[in-house]
């Protein structure tokens, strides 16, 4: 059965992740990949709120809808300390 | 008079946000007793990689009737304000607009819209301000955020951009109401299909749990689509997700 990149993350078979030009980690779901992006923040301990005007996903623990993203082009990258 | 305040990149990753500075100031003009402030709106501007935004490249906008002795006292105040309140690493940006007062109105529409395209540099932002007598300055670190606060004001003027800072509260026992009851009690002047149709005040609306609202055509809208399957009857509309209202 034919696969989709977002349920091959969700399933634990793909990174969610890479590393770009800057070495910083960038989402590779994009911007519209909500199930992954909540996927990705249900276990992070650095999550963290974004106020309410820059809450974008319905469901409020998401990579969407953290501080520490910083939203790019395409998808965003992930600014949690290291 | 009416004037628009717009500021810009003010936060980092651990402050309050630009749009909560924003509704601090709205108030205080209220409280000094200066005039009336309403809705702040938030304004989506490029995301590039050469632009140094904290997280999201947004500004933050409010429309005020001022009474013309405080415009300079609101001015330095602000100023102020920003300096004290802009968080560690900001590039805080003032600009206070007065409609009135404009005469190239779509240029300056245009330079907001351009905002949400291209890279600009301070020297845009400057050079038009200056040029169309707009309070423009800066407050801190690079003062970049002199850009997204022209341009902030300029897509508020616009009429059609952003959306409301908070969310709507309504009071219903069902989760069904009707538009005239929306409009009864909140600010909102219309409730909207997606593709802009007007929905009549006995309309039925099913409320969901985030209700926002934006900025098209000059008014506060909230944002509705259309209901596939109702369960409940004579109920053909259902308010936005945040999802859905995140390209506004």
């Amino acid at each position: 059965m034919y696969e989709t990149a977002g349920e091959k993350i969700l399933r634990g078979r793909l990174n969610l992740w890479k590393l770009n030009p800057k070495g910083e980690r960038e989402f590779l779901g994009g911007q519209e990949d909500w199930k992954v992006a909540a996927k990705a923040a249900e276990n992070c301990p650095a999550f963290m709120e974004d106020v309410e005007e820059e809450l974008v996903a319905d469901l409020l623990r998401s990579c969407y809808n953290c501080r520490n993203r910083r939203w790019t082009n395409l998808s965003f990258v992930c600014c949690r300390p290291k | 008079m009416q004037v628009l305040v717009c500021i810009d990149d003010t936060d980092n990753l651990e402050s309050r946000g630009t749009g909560e500075l924003a509704s601090i100031l709205a108030q205080v003009i209220e409280e000094q007793g200066w005039g009336k402030s309403f809705g702040v709106t938030r304004h989506q501007l490029l995301v590039h990689e050469d632009i140094p935004y904290t997280s999201h490249n947004s500004s933050m906008c409010f429309v005020a009737e001022l009474k013309e002795d405080y415009l300079n006292r609101l001015i330095q105040f602000a100023s102020d304000f920003l300096v004290h309140e802009s968080a560690e690493g900001s590039d805080p940006g003032l600009c206070v607009l007065i409609p009135e007062k404009l005469s190239q109105r779509e240029k300056l529409i245009m330079f907001g819209r351009k905002a949400k395209e291209v890279v600009l540099t301070k020297q845009d932002a400057y050079d038009l301000a200056k040029h169309m007598g707009i309070h423009l300055s800066e407050h801190g670190g690079t003062g970049q955020g002199v850009i997204g606060a022209l341009a902030g004001v300029a897509l508020r003027l616009s009429g059609t951009d952003g959306r409301f800072k908070g969310k709507l509260k309504i009071k219903s026992d069902a989760k069904i109401i009707s538009v005239g009851e929306i409009l009864s009690q909140t600010n909102v002047d219309a409730v909207k299909s997606l593709d802009g149709m007007v929905l009549k005040e006995d309309d039925l609306v099913e409320l969901g749990d985030t209700l926002k609202a934006i900025l098209m055509e000059g008014k506060c809208v909230l944002p509705v689509t259309a209901i596939e399957t109702s369960e409940s009857e004579g109920v053909r509309w259902q308010t936005c997700t945040k999802q859905q209202v995140r390209k506004f």
